[in-house]
């Protein structure tokens, strides 16, 4: 099978599972109790009259499975139905808070990499060294400690104590320097954005870099323990060149299936750090829909959550090929 | 029917309502909710001088950020919008016919004084100030006004209840109206006649963009806005009333988690913020850079009692019992110490204070007190055997005092289960629901009312509003209905204390609902916000400008 070939056939097999995540969800957000138009109404002096003119106005009157097809019917054209709770399309909400979430998750995987695949390679190079049991202790507070207690610790050291960061928002670089009124040039947003992003991706990253670095280390150790590394030993190749090319190659096809899976660890993880550190992204609108009972917007954000996940997993397969010639898609003549 | 005003509706159950992650974060920079020692804060000794700038032009130059504690609707038009947070901002746009001074009674404001009532307190006459001016030019007319409280009805907004009593309203000339009611109506003059005043023409022209791009006549313009996070505001330097502002610009922001809003404020990347929460009161008090502000309000909590037949609790012995089983101000000492004091009556300390009800009588003869043996007497004798009440809580800190209940009944020999949920959970399975015993027979809940004793007693004791906003069923005795509605609808104040002093009286002898605590408004700024006083009404903070207030930022 040709890549081409397992690419489509990865992308039908991810219809039924993103149609699954609907039904699961739509059935499960309908099931909760609770009810969005009485909470919408909280408070006020209402009759049943008002209660059920809403009901009729988004649809709420109906039986679940003909509210299901009408929603799916709209998800197909891009309508991914109307926020009761905000009064606007869910597209517009989802389309507004993406970039921010985005921006924190892709940055925390970049921080992750850079950190965790050259401190997995030292600790295993340095295997039962002080390195190596630092970089362990490192790795095992990152993967036992939550990023919401992290944050806050970041929050209190280098914001309130020290003063070096802010402590809460984001700059976005995409809406320019013109939208900051304490702004002037571009370099001057870059840096911006770079300082306040910092402690929230460190703070998101920190368990993507343990859970990277302890799985890099594992399997560079294995690596530089197989057969060809005591060949190419043998052989007299230098030490830095059976690291890079022997050892090194061949222990990333499993950090890549990581990457992959933890994605959706890594955008659950978004939700606490953008309450934490007040980014208005996809997360922080997940739990206001949530409180909100607003059936319509947590459809939405599952549905686009599910899709980035199921994507992310997908483009990981795909990779494989890059990553390692030996992978091929299916049986070859 | 009405009863609220300046948005207090959508909120008013919300009052107390924390986020998910907030009241798990809470605790890591804070305490443990828990301090024996604690003594209740007394509001008044944070009643600040009033202050003023040495240089009065760098005072003008002044700019802040204010932190909210919940994210708004984004419902700028005031005819439509019943969000508190987006009133904070409506508040500083618009002006309204009269306002809220700090002792919670109404002023005069784009009104020349108060009208000249009529026809048997059911006409109201209002005069209006002259050559004011709406930030696009046009000016404030009697017709504006008059626009600004048909709107809500014919529109049939979420505020209609606040003046759908009103049967016509005639407009006498540009600067005269007159309001005649459908019938008397008691806080009419107290709290319905504060409307905002929006411009009819500008407002009707295009209402959505209105509501985006609000234009009224208040001290602050609007400036700049971003969808779900922040609003800037610029000094409107045409204001027509004095003092002018200092300030000239604000921005509101918001940060619903509490320990992320109080570490901004100690890293000092925002100037104040609303809303202290109680484990972080002392730290922030500590710092020598940070003021903390803090007020009375009309919120209340209480514990409702199921009163539907087949309920342990529908015996008033029963929930008088549960009342003596446990120390309601110990709890408060314990856990809110800096943001509620205990409260003996179904209507709020502010409300108590503006009508003069016999509290400390109240509070001596029928409130119950902290009494376990007569607790243990009156449960033993009256609670159905095998009795096994359900306390249901929303999971915040309304949870501890149902725990706290439980334990105390359990001391006593009897088994309590609590039941926490989150807060709309919560409403679907007491308030929307039928009161079927077996779900609850005690439920926990918050409101915020207002001067009036209408705004409590109708909500949350009145048959009507039962399944909308009280779900403890009480019949009460048989005019107790009647009367509520008799002091809603009746214009003689005096008469209306009367008819109050005995609903509150049927009420505490009665227990529907144990009024537990009042929750106070707070905020913290840092030391350079100066002149700043927290408003008990939450919608004006942060009171920027007024008689009483002119806040600036001392470089």
């Amino acid at each position: 099978m040709g890549l081409a070939r397992y690419t489509l056939y990865r992308l039908l097999q991810a219809i039924p599972v993103l149609l699954g995540i609907t039904i699961i969800t739509f059935v499960l957000a309908n099931l909760a109790p609770g009810d969005p138009v009485q909470l919408m109404l909280a408070g006020q002096e209402v009759d049943e009259e008002l209660v059920e003119a809403i009901e009729q106005q988004y649809g709420l009157d109906r039986p679940l499975h003909e509210r299901y097809v009408t929603y799916m019917a709209g998800v197909l054209e891009g309508d991914l139905g109307y926020s009761i709770h905000w009064g606007q399309p869910v597209t517009e909400l989802i389309l507004g808070r993406v970039g921010p979430t985005l921006l924190l998750v892709l940055s925390a995987y970049a921080f992750a990499i850079a950190t965790a695949i050259p401190l997995g390679i030292i600790a295993a190079t340095r295997r039962n060294e002080p390195t190596d049991h630092v970089s362990r202790i490192v790795a095992l507070f990152g993967v036992s400690t939550p990023s919401f207690w992290i944050g806050i610790m970041l929050i209190l050291l280098f914001a309130v104590q020290l003063g070096w960061l802010p402590s809460t928002g984001l700059v976005y670089p995409w809406r320019g320097p013109d939208a900051y009124a304490w702004i002037d040039t571009w370099p001057e947003l870059l840096y911006q954005t770079a300082r306040h992003l910092l402690l929230p991706m460190i703070a998101l990253g920190t368990l993507q870099m343990a859970t990277l670095m302890r799985v890099e280390r594992t399997q560079m150790i294995e690596s530089l323990h197989g057969e060809y590394v005591t060949l190419a030993r043998a052989y007299g190749v230098p030490e830095r060149t059976i690291l890079r090319k022997h050892a090194f190659q061949n222990a990333q096809l499993p950090i890549i299936t990581i990457i992959g899976l933890n994605l959706s660890t890594a955008l659950s993880g978004a939700v606490l750090i953008e309450y934490v550190f007040n980014i208005n992204g996809m997360g922080r609108l997940f739990i206001e829909a949530i409180q909100a009972l607003d059936y319509q917007l947590i459809m939405g954000i599952t549905i686009v959550f599910g899709t980035i996940f199921v994507v992310g997993v997908i483009v990981t397969d795909l990779s494989y090929a890059y990553i390692d010639p030996r992978v091929t898609y299916g049986e070859e003549e | 029917m009405v009863t609220f005003h300046h948005g207090l509706s959508r909120r008013q159950l919300l009052a107390a309502g924390a986020s998910v992650s907030a009241a798990t974060i809470a605790g890591c920079i804070g305490g443990n909710g828990e301090d024996d020692d604690a003594e209740i804060l007394d509001p008044e000794e944070y009643d600040y001088d009033r202050d003023e700038p040495d240089d009065e032009d760098a005072a003008r130059q002044s700019s802040m950020v204010y932190t909210q504690e919940l994210e708004r609707d984004e419902d700028f038009d005031p005819v439509v919008s019943n969000d508190a947070y987006s009133f904070q901002i409506i508040t500083l746009v618009f002006d309204s016919l009269y306002e809220f001074d700090y002792e919670y009674e109404l002023q005069p404001k784009v009104a020349v004084d108060f009208p000249d009532v009529e026809r048997d307190d059911t006409r109201f006459i209002y005069e209006i100030h002259d050559g004011i001016e709406f930030h696009n030019g046009e000016e404030l007319t009697a017709s504006d006004v008059a626009h600004s409280f048909r709107a809500p009805v014919e529109e049939e907004t979420p505020n209609m209840s606040t003046y759908d009593m009103i049967e016509e309203i005639d407009v006498i000339d540009d600067y005269q109206l007159q309001v005649d009611l459908a019938h008397q109506y008691g806080s009419w003059e107290l709290f319905n006649q504060a409307v905002d005043i929006v411009p009819e023409d500008a407002r009707t022209e295009d209402r959505e963009e209105f509501n985006e791009n609000p234009i009224g006549s208040g001290p602050f313009e609007w400036h700049d806005f971003q969808f779900g996070e922040y609003v800037e505001l610029e000094r409107f330097d045409d204001y027509w009333d004095e003092p002018q502002p200092y300030m000239e610009s604000i921005r509101f922001e918001d940060n619903v988690d509490d320990a992320s809003r109080v570490s901004e404020m100690l890293a000092h990347d925002t100037d104040a913020i609303g809303d202290v929460p109680n484990d972080d009161w002392g730290q922030l008090e500590d710092e020598d850079d940070i003021d903390v502000h803090v007020t009375e309000s009309p919120s209340v909590t209480y514990i409702f009692f199921n009163t539907n037949e087949g309920a342990g609790t529908a015996d008033p012995n029963v929930r008088r019992g549960i009342a003596h089983a446990f120390s309601l101000t110990d709890y408060v000492e314990t856990y809110l110490n800096n943001a509620a004091i205990p409260l003996v009556t179904p209507t709020s300390r502010i409300t108590n204070d503006l009508w003069e009800f016999p509290i400390e009588e109240w509070d001596d003869e029928i409130y119950p007190e902290y009494d376990p043996e007569l607790a243990e007497e009156l449960l033993d004798e009256h609670a159905p055997d095998d009795w096994n009440p359900t306390f249901m809580a929303p999971d915040d800190e309304r949870a501890t005092l149902a725990e706290r209940v439980a334990t105390r009944l359990d001391e006593i020999g009897y088994d309590m289960e609590v039941q926490t949920m989150d807060f709309g959970a919560m409403l679907d399975q007491t308030i929307y629901s039928e009161a079927d015993p077996d779900n609850y027979e005690l439920y926990i809940l918050g409101w915020t009312g207002g001067p009036d004793p209408d705004q409590y007693l109708y909500s949350l004791f009145h048959e009507s509003q039962e399944q909308l906003t009280n779900g403890h069923h009480y019949d009460g005795s048989d005019d107790f209905h009647d009367t509520i509605v008799e002091a809603r609808e009746t214009a003689d104040q005096a008469e209306r204390e009367q008819l109050y002093t005995e609903l509150i009286e049927e009420v505490l002898t009665e227990l529907p609902a144990l009024p537990a605590y009042t929750e106070h408004n707070s905020m913290a700024t840092g030391d350079h916000v100066r002149d700043m006083h927290v408003h008990p009404q939450m919608q004006y903070n942060p009171h920027l400008v007024s008689e009483e207030s002119n806040v600036w930022i001392e470089d």
